[in-house]
C-alpha cells in the first residue's frame, strides 16, 4: 500500500499554508463525486449539502469528475444543475471510468483480446494506489486538486462524501498538509457491508487501515441511517460521539400537489422510480409475482406497470439483463420509459396509483427513494428483505403493505393488497401518509448536520480528533 | 444508408433487447448485418430485417483450423475474416459493433481495416454511433501518419503470430510422442513447467501442451505429474483451476477419465468457494458447474467398463461434500407445512412429472387413467408453455442453490406451482424432475421422487433438495445402498422417507404365442441403451456352431451420442453389422415403444446387455412373453451388486462364451426352450406385474384401496 504519512515536503508546504483573508466568507471544499448533474441517486443530497452551506454564508467549491464521464455511466440530468445554487463553484477532473469505455478504437490489443482480463489487471493496479477497484487511480489526481482548491482559495472545512472511497485519500492529504478539518459523509459506510450484513474488510486490511485513519480525525461522520451508524460506533468507540445519522429525505418538489385518483375500471399504473440497480433475479421475482398476481385478481389483469430509472452502464446500457427482462415482460403490461429527469419526478408520480419498492440488502440500506415514495401519499408496496431500514421508514404509513420478503407468492399477495389500498384509499388516509413522511423531508434532515460542520470549521476542537493519532499522522 | 456490423461471438443473452435494437434500426432507415461465430440453429429469435452471417456453417478449412489457435477472441477474428461475404461487409460498415467480450477482437481488428467507421462495443454505444451520424455530427478525421502507423500495425502483429507460430511449431517437434516417452524428454518438460519466475499464462499455455502430449503418448502419470508440477508453482488458484480443467476438459473429450480429475474438481471447487464467501454467487455458480459436468461427465460413468463413483462413492465425492458450495447444494431447505393427508370427498389428484421419458409414465397411464377415484395429468420437463418450453439447466439450478433466488427458480415456479396447487401427490419420475420441483416450497402436496440407478450418477441427484421430498422410491435395495452411499442427506433428519418399489410393468400384453423357429432368434431391445456389440459377440459365438441363431436389433434407429468413445463404439459397430446384416445373422427393425410387444412376439432368447442401468424393462418384457433371459453380468451403475442383485442368478452370464453355453442349453429342444420360457414368464410376471407386485407404489401415491385393482 502507498504511505499515506507525510513527505519530506510536508514541513514547507504547512509554512505556506494559505491562509484565509480577513473578511472572507469561510470556504468549504466539497469532495462530491456525483454532483449535478449527473444522474446518481446521489445527486440530490449532494446538491443540498452544497445549498445549504451556501445559505449560511459559505463559499463552496464542489469537486467531481468530468460530465463525460456519466456520459459512460448514467448519464447527465441538467434539471438537477438548475437546483444548484449559482454561487456554488464547480470543478470538474477529467476522471472517467476506464472500464466503461465503449469506443472499441481506443482499446489496445491486449484489452481487446482479453477483456476481462485487461479490466481485472486494470484493477489490481488501482488496488495498489488506493485500496479501491474501478476509483482507486483517481487518488492522486483528487490529491492535486484538493490541495489546488485549497491553495487558491484556503478552506476551513473540506466535506467529503463517500462512494468513492478514494476521496478518503484526497481527504487525509489536505488534514496531513494543512490541518484542513474535515467531516465524513460516509453514507452507507466502507467497511459495513451494506447488502450481504457484516464486515466488508477487516480492520487491519489496507482498506480497513485507511478507513480507522480518516474516520479517527475526522471532526463529524454522517452516516444514512442508524444501523450504519451504529456499525461505526462499535466498529469504532473512539469515533461514537461524532458519529451522526443523517437521513438522505425527501426533496418537496418530488412531491405531487395531490396524488392520482385510481380509477379500477380502467385499471391501475403502478410505479417504480430509482436506479435498476439490483439483481436481476430480485426483478425478475417482482415481474413475475406480478404475472402471477394478475392471473388472479381482475383489476390488476387490466393494470400496467412503469419502470422508470436508469438502468445498466457502459456497454450494457439499457442493454442488460434487467433491459431483457423488462422488454420480455411487455406483453404483461410492463413498461419501461427510461430515467426521470429530477425536474419530471413529481409529474410521474401525479400520474401513477401506487409504488413498487424495489431495493436490495437488508438492515443497513436505506435507499433515497423509500422517502420520496413515503410522501407520495400513494400507497407502497414493498419488495424487500422484511429486515431491511425501508421499513423502519414506512412504519406506520398508513397505505403500505408491509414489507413481506422476497418470495414470489408473497410479492403477488402484495401486489394485490396495494391495488386494494389503490382502489380504496380514502383522502384522510392519503394526507396522513404525507404527514407521516414530513419530517423525512430533505432539507430538515440536513441542516442539523450543516450547522454542526460549519461549527466545526471555527472550532476545530468540536469534532475531538485523536491527539496521539494526529501526531503519528505528521 | 448508414450500415452497422453486428458481430456476436456467442449466443445473444438479452435477444429481445436486440430485436428491439433492430427493429429501431429499421425504423432509422438503417441496414443491419449480424455476424454470428455460433451454430444459428441457436438463435431463438427471427432476426430479420437483419442479413445474417453464420461463421460456424462450413466446417473451417485445414489452413483455417491451424490459424484458429486456442484463443476464442482471435478465432473469431480469424474465420471472420476469412469468410469473403464478411470481409465485404467489413468495407461497407458505418458503425461495427461488437456485441459480447468474445467479438470486441474481431471488431478491433475491423476497425484497423476500416478507418471511416465507428467502432464499439454495446447496442446502446452502437444506437449512439448511429444517431451522430444521421444528425450529421463531424466525424474524426484521421490523418495519413495515423493509417500509415494503423497498417504498420497489422504488419508487425502479421510478423508476431508469425514468429510465435514457429516457436510453436518448435515446441510441437520437442513433444514429439517418442520425446515425451523418453525418461529425459519427460524430465525436461516435468522440469520446464516448473521453472520458477515464468508468467502464468506462459506457464499455463506449456503445461497444456505437455499435458496434451504425453497422454497422447500414452504416459498418463507423466502428464499428471507435469500438471501438479506446473500447477503448485502458479499461486493463483484460479489459474491452478483453469489449468486442471483444461487439460481434464480435454481428456474427457477423447473419451479418457481424467488423469487430475480429482484435482481439477478440488481446484475449481476451492475457487468456488471464494467466490461464495466473497458471496458473488454467479461466479461461485460457474465454477461449482464447472466441477460438476467433470464430476459427472458421461465418459467416466457411462462410457467406462465401471463408474468410479458407483465403486467409491465416498473418496469420488469427496472433494464435493468438503467444499462449501458442496454443503451450501445439500443444505436443506425445508417445507413450511408437511403434505396434506390424501382426500376423502373427491378423487385423489396425482401429477406425473416426467423428463422426456415418456415410456416410463406408460403403466401409470395404464393403471389409473380409466380410474374414478383418481384424476391424473401427466406434465414432461421440456413441454411447451406459454412463455416458451421450460428447460431444466443445472448450471441454473446450482445458481438458484448458492443465491437462494434466481429468474430460473421463478420460471419453473410460475409452470409448475399451478399444478402443484392442484394436485394432492406429485410423482417425480427421476431426479432431474425432482430437482426442479424442490426448487420451491411444493405446499401441501405429497412429493414422491422416483430415482433411476443412472440418476445417481448424475448431477442432478445432488441438486435435489430432498428435506422437500416426502417419500424417495428406487427400484431395488442395491440401488438404495447406492443411493445412500452417494448422498448423505438421505441419512439426517430432514430426510425422506426411503422405500424400496420394485418397478411394475403391465406385463399381460407380452403374452404372445412364440412360432418354434423363434427359438433361434435372439432380441435385443433399445439398440442406443446396450451394448449391442456384447450381444453380436455372442451371436458370433452361437453361430460358429449352428447358422440357424440370428440376432434382432429391436428399437428406434442407431443414434449415436456425443462422446468421442461412443461416436467410435458406433463406427465400429456399423462396421461390424455390415456383413452381418448382409448375411441374414442380424435385422435391424425399428420399432417405437408401443410397437415391443409385437416385435418381441418372434424372439425366442432376450438378451440385455444395458451400459447405463442396471435393471432395463426389456428383459422383463421380453420373459413375460416367454423368451428366455439372458443378461450380461457386468452392469454398470449399480455395480456394487450387480444385476444378480436384481433377477434370478441363472439369467446372468459374465461374458459372452457363459451366455452362449447358457443360450445352446435352453435352446437345445424346443421342448426345454418352451418350458424354459413358460417358467421365466410366470415368474416375471409374479414379480413385476403391477398386478401383483404394484400395490406398494399404490401405498406410496396414496392411491385409494376401494377401488382394488383386478
Amino acid at each position: 500500500m502507498h504511505n499515506p504519512l507525510p513527505s519530506s515536503l510536508t514541513n514547507l508546504t504547512r509554512a505556506i499554508r494559505p491562509r484565509p483573508r480577513p473578511g472572507d466568507r469561510p470556504h468549504v471544499i466539497y469532495l462530491a463525486i456525483g454532483f449535478p448533474p449527473a444522474a446518481k441517486s446521489s445527486a440530490y443530497r449532494l446538491r443540498e449539502t452544497a445549498n445549504q452551506f451556501c445559505a449560511i454564508g459559505w463559499d463552496v467549491t464542489v469537486i467531481t469528475i468530468c460530465q463525460e464521464a456519466w456520459e459512460r455511466e448514467y448519464g447527465l440530468d441538467h434539471s438537477l444543475s438548475a437546483g444548484v445554487d449559482p454561487r456554488v463553484k464547480v470543478v470538474e477532473l477529467p476522471l472517467m471510468r476506464v472500464d466503461l469505455e465503449t469506443d472499441i478504437r481506443n482499446f489496445s490489443e491486449a484489452r481487446a483480446l482479453r477483456p476481462r482480463e485487461w479490466i481485472e489487471r486494470q484493477r489490481r493496479q488501482e488496488l495498489k494506489i488506493f485500496p479501491e477497484p474501478v476509483f482507486g487511480g483517481w487518488r492522486y489526481a483528487l490529491e492535486k486538486a484538493v490541495l489546488r482548491e485549497h491553495r487558491a482559495h484556503a478552506a476551513v472545512l473540506l466535506m467529503t462524501t463517500c462512494a468513492p472511497y478514494v476521496n478518503l485519500a484526497a481527504t487525509w492529504r489536505l488534514w496531513q498538509e494543512h490541518r484542513v478539518p474535515y467531516v465524513v459523509d460516509f453514507r452507507d459506510g466502507w467497511s459495513v457491508d451494506v447488502i450481504g450484513g457484516g464486515t466488508a474488510f477487516p480492520e487491519k486490511s489496507p482498506a480497513g487501515q485507511w478507513e480507522k485513519r480518516v474516520l479517527e480525525q475526522a471532526g463529524a461522520i454522517w452516516c444514512v441511517n442508524e444501523p450504519i451508524a451504529q456499525f461505526y460506533r462499535d466498529r469504532y468507540p473512539v469515533v461514537a460521539d461524532r458519529v451522526r445519522v443523517v437521513r438522505n429525505g425527501y426533496d418537496p418538489d418530488c412531491v405531487p400537489d395531490a396524488p392520482h385518483r385510481a380509477d379500477p375500471a380502467a385499471g391501475l399504473t403502478f410505479g417504480y422510480l430509482g436506479s435498476i440497480n439490483f439483481a436481476p433475479a430480485l426483478l425478475d421475482s417482482v415481474l413475475t409475482a406480478w404475472r402471477m398476481a394478475r392471473r388472479v385478481d381482475p383489476v390488476l389483469a387490466r393494470s400496467r406497470f412503469e419502470v422508470r430509472g436508469h438502468i445498466g452502464a457502459g456497454a450494457l446500457r439499457e442493454a442488460n439483463a434487467h433491459s431483457e427482462l423488462l422488454r420480455a415482460a411487455a406483453p404483461d403490461d410492463v413498461e419501461f420509459g427510461g430515467p426521470v429527469p429530477k425536474a419530471e419526478v413529481a409529474a410521474v408520480f401525479g400520474r401513477w396509483d401506487a409504488l413498487v419498492l424495489m431495493l436490495v440488502g437488508g438492515k443497513y440500506v436505506t435507499s433515497g427513494k423509500v422517502y420520496e415514495y413515503a410522501a407520495s401519499g400513494l400507497p407502497v408496496m414493498s419488495a424487500h428483505e422484511v429486515d431491511h431500514d425501508a421499513a423502519n421508514v414506512l412504519a406506520g404509513h398508513p397505505l403500505w403493505t408491509g414489507a413481506v420478503g422476497l418470495d414470489v407468492a408473497a410479492l403477488a399477495a402484495a401486489f394485490r393488497e396495494a391495488a386494494r389500498l389503490a382502489v380504496e384509499a380514502t383522502d384522510a388516509q392519503r394526507e396522513a401518509a404525507r404527514v407521516h413522511a414530513e419530517h423525512f423531508a430533505r432539507g430538515a434532515q440536513l441542516a442539523p448536520a450543516v450547522a454542526e460542520a460549519a461549527r466545526l470549521a471555527s472550532n476545530p476542537a468540536a469534532g475531538k480528533p485523536t491527539p496521539a493519532y494526529a501526531d503519528r499522522g505528521r | 444508408m448508414i450500415n452497422v456490423l453486428l458481430v456476436a461471438g456467442t449466443v445473444p443473452r438479452q435477444e429481445t433487447v436486440l430485436v428491439e435494437a433492430l427493429e429501431r434500426f429499421r425504423k432509422q432507415g438503417v441496414q443491419v448485418r449480424l455476424v454470428c461465430d455460433f451454430d444459428l440453429s441457436r438463435l431463438t429469435f427471427d432476426p430479420a430485417p437483419a442479413q445474417v452471417r453464420g461463421l460456424r456453417e462450413t466446417e473451417p478449412d485445414d489452413r483455417l483450423r491451424r490459424s484458429l489457435g486456442g484463443e476464442p477472441s482471435r478465432a473469431v477474428w480469424v474465420r471472420a475474416w476469412h469468410d469473403e461475404v464478411v470481409r465485404r461487409w467489413v468495407r461497407e460498415a458505418d458503425v461495427l459493433v461488437s456485441m459480447d467480450m468474445v467479438a470486441v477482437y474481431a471488431v478491433w481488428e475491423m476497425a484497423q481495416r476500416q478507418l471511416d467507421a465507428d467502432a464499439c462495443h454495446g447496442l446502446g454505444p452502437a444506437a449512439r454511433a448511429v444517431q451522430a451520424r444521421l444528425a450529421g455530427a463531424p466525424r474524426p478525421r484521421r490523418g495519413l501518419r495515423a493509417a500509415v502507423a494503423i497498417r504498420a500495425g497489422i504488419v508487425a502483429r502479421a510478423t508476431r503470430r508469425d514468429a510465435q507460430g514457429k516457436v510453436r511449431r518448435a515446441m510441437r517437434i520437442g513433444m514429439a510422442p517418442a520425446v515425451m516417452r523418453s525418461g529425459a524428454g519427460a524430465w525436461f518438460w516435468r522440469t520446464a513447467v516448473a521453472v520458477p519466475a515464468l508468467p502464468d499464462r506462459v506457464r499455463t499455455g506449456v503445461a497444456y501442451r505437455v499435458h496434451q502430449r504425453a497422454i497422447e503418448a500414452d504416459r498418463p502419470q507423466q502428464a499428471a505429474a507435469a500438471s501438479a508440477a506446473a500447477s503448485a508453482r502458479l499461486e493463483d488458484v484460479a489459474s491452478r483451476a483453469n489449468l486442471l480443467t483444461r487439460e481434464a476438459t480435454w481428456e474427457l473429450a477423447i473419451g479418457r477419465v481424467p488423469v487430475a480429475l480429482h484435482a481439477a474438481v478440488a481446484t475449481e471447487l476451492a475457487v468456488a468457494d471464494g467466490w461464495l464467501r466473497k458471496k458473488n454467487t454467479a461466479r461461485a455458480t460457474q465454477s461449482t458447474h464447472r466441477a460438476l459436468k467433470l464430476l459427472f461427465h458421461r465418459v467416466a460413468h457411462f462410457e467406462q467398463p465401471c463408474s468410479p463413483l458407483a465403486e467409491r462413492p465416498a473418496e469420488f465425492l469427496a472433494p464435493l461434500r468438503d467444499s462449501a458450495v458442496g454443503r451450501a447444494l445439500a443444505t436443506p431447505r425445508g417445507r413450511a407445512t408437511p403434505a396434506e393427508p390424501p382426500p376423502t370427498d373427491r378423487a385423489l389428484r396425482l401429477l406425473v412429472l416426467t423428463d422426456g421419458e415418456a415410456r416410463r409414465s406408460r403403466t401409470i397411464r395404464g393403471r389409473y387413467d380409466d380410474r374414478p377415484d383418481v384424476e391424473v395429468q401427466y406434465v414432461d420437463l421440456g413441454d411447451e408453455t406459454d412463455a416458451g418450453a421450460v428447460r431444466t439447466d443445472p448450471a441454473a439450478q446450482v445458481g438458484h442453490l448458492l443465491a437462494g433466488s434466481s429468474e430460473y427458480g421463478n420460471r419453473m415456479r410460475e409452470w409448475l406451482q399451478p399444478r402443484l396447487e392442484w394436485a394432492d401427490v406429485l410423482l417425480a419420475d427421476g431426479t432431474e424432475p425432482a430437482a426442479a420441483v424442490t426448487l420451491f416450497d411444493p405446499g401441501t402436496t405429497r412429493i414422491v421422487v422416483r430415482t433411476h440407478p443412472a440418476d445417481l450418477l448424475r448431477p442432478w441427484a445432488h441438486l435435489v433438495d430432498y428435506s422437500r421430498v416426502d417419500e424417495l422410491v428406487v427400484a431395488a435395495e442395491a440401488v438404495r445402498e447406492l443411493a445412500t452411499a452417494v448422498l448423505p442427506q438421505l441419512g439426517t433428519e430432514t430426510a425422506p422417507t426411503l422405500s424400496v418399489v420394485g418397478d411394475a410393468l403391465d406385463l399381460p400384453a407380452h403374452a404372445r404365442p412364440k412360432e418354434p423357429q423363434s427359438r433361434f432368434t435372439l432380441g435385443l431391445l433399445g439398440v442406443n441403451a446396450v451394448d449391442t456389440r456384447w450381444a453380436v459377440e455372442v451371436l458370433r459365438q452361437l453361430r460358429a456352431g449352428d447358422t440357424r441363431y440370428r440376432l434382432v436389433l429391436i428399437g428406434t434407429e442407431l443414434t449415436p451420442e456425443p462422446g468421442m468413445v461412443v461416436r467410435r463404439y458406433h463406427e465400429e459397430l456399423l462396421a461390424e453389422l455390415v456383413e452381418l446384416e448382409r448375411s441374414g445373422a442380424v435385422a435391424r427393425v425399428e420399432r417405437v415403444p408401443d410397437e415391443f410387444p409385437e416385435a418381441l412376439s418372434g424372439v425366442g432368447v432376450i438378451l440385455s446387455s444395458p451400459i447405463r442401468e442396471t435393471f432395463r424393462h426389456a428383459h422383463v418384457e421380453g420373459a413375460a412373453g416367454g423368451a428366455v433371459p439372458v443378461l450380461r453380468g457386468s452392469s454398470l451403475a449399480g455395480s456394487v451388486h450387480g444385476v444378480r442383485a436384481l433377477v434370478p442368478t441363472e439369467w446372468v452370464a459374465d461374458t459372452p462364451q457363459q451366455a452362449a453355453d447358457r443360450i445352446r442349453e435352453l435352446t437345445a429342444s424346443e421342448e426345454s426352450w418352451r418350458a424354459n420360457g413358460a417358467e421365466v414368464a410366470a415368474y416375471a410376471r409374479a414379480t413385476w406385474d403391477w398386478r401383483s407386485g404394484g400395490q406398494r407404489l399404490a401405498e406410496v401415491l396414496r392411491i385409494p384401496l376401494r377401488h382394488p385393482v383386478h
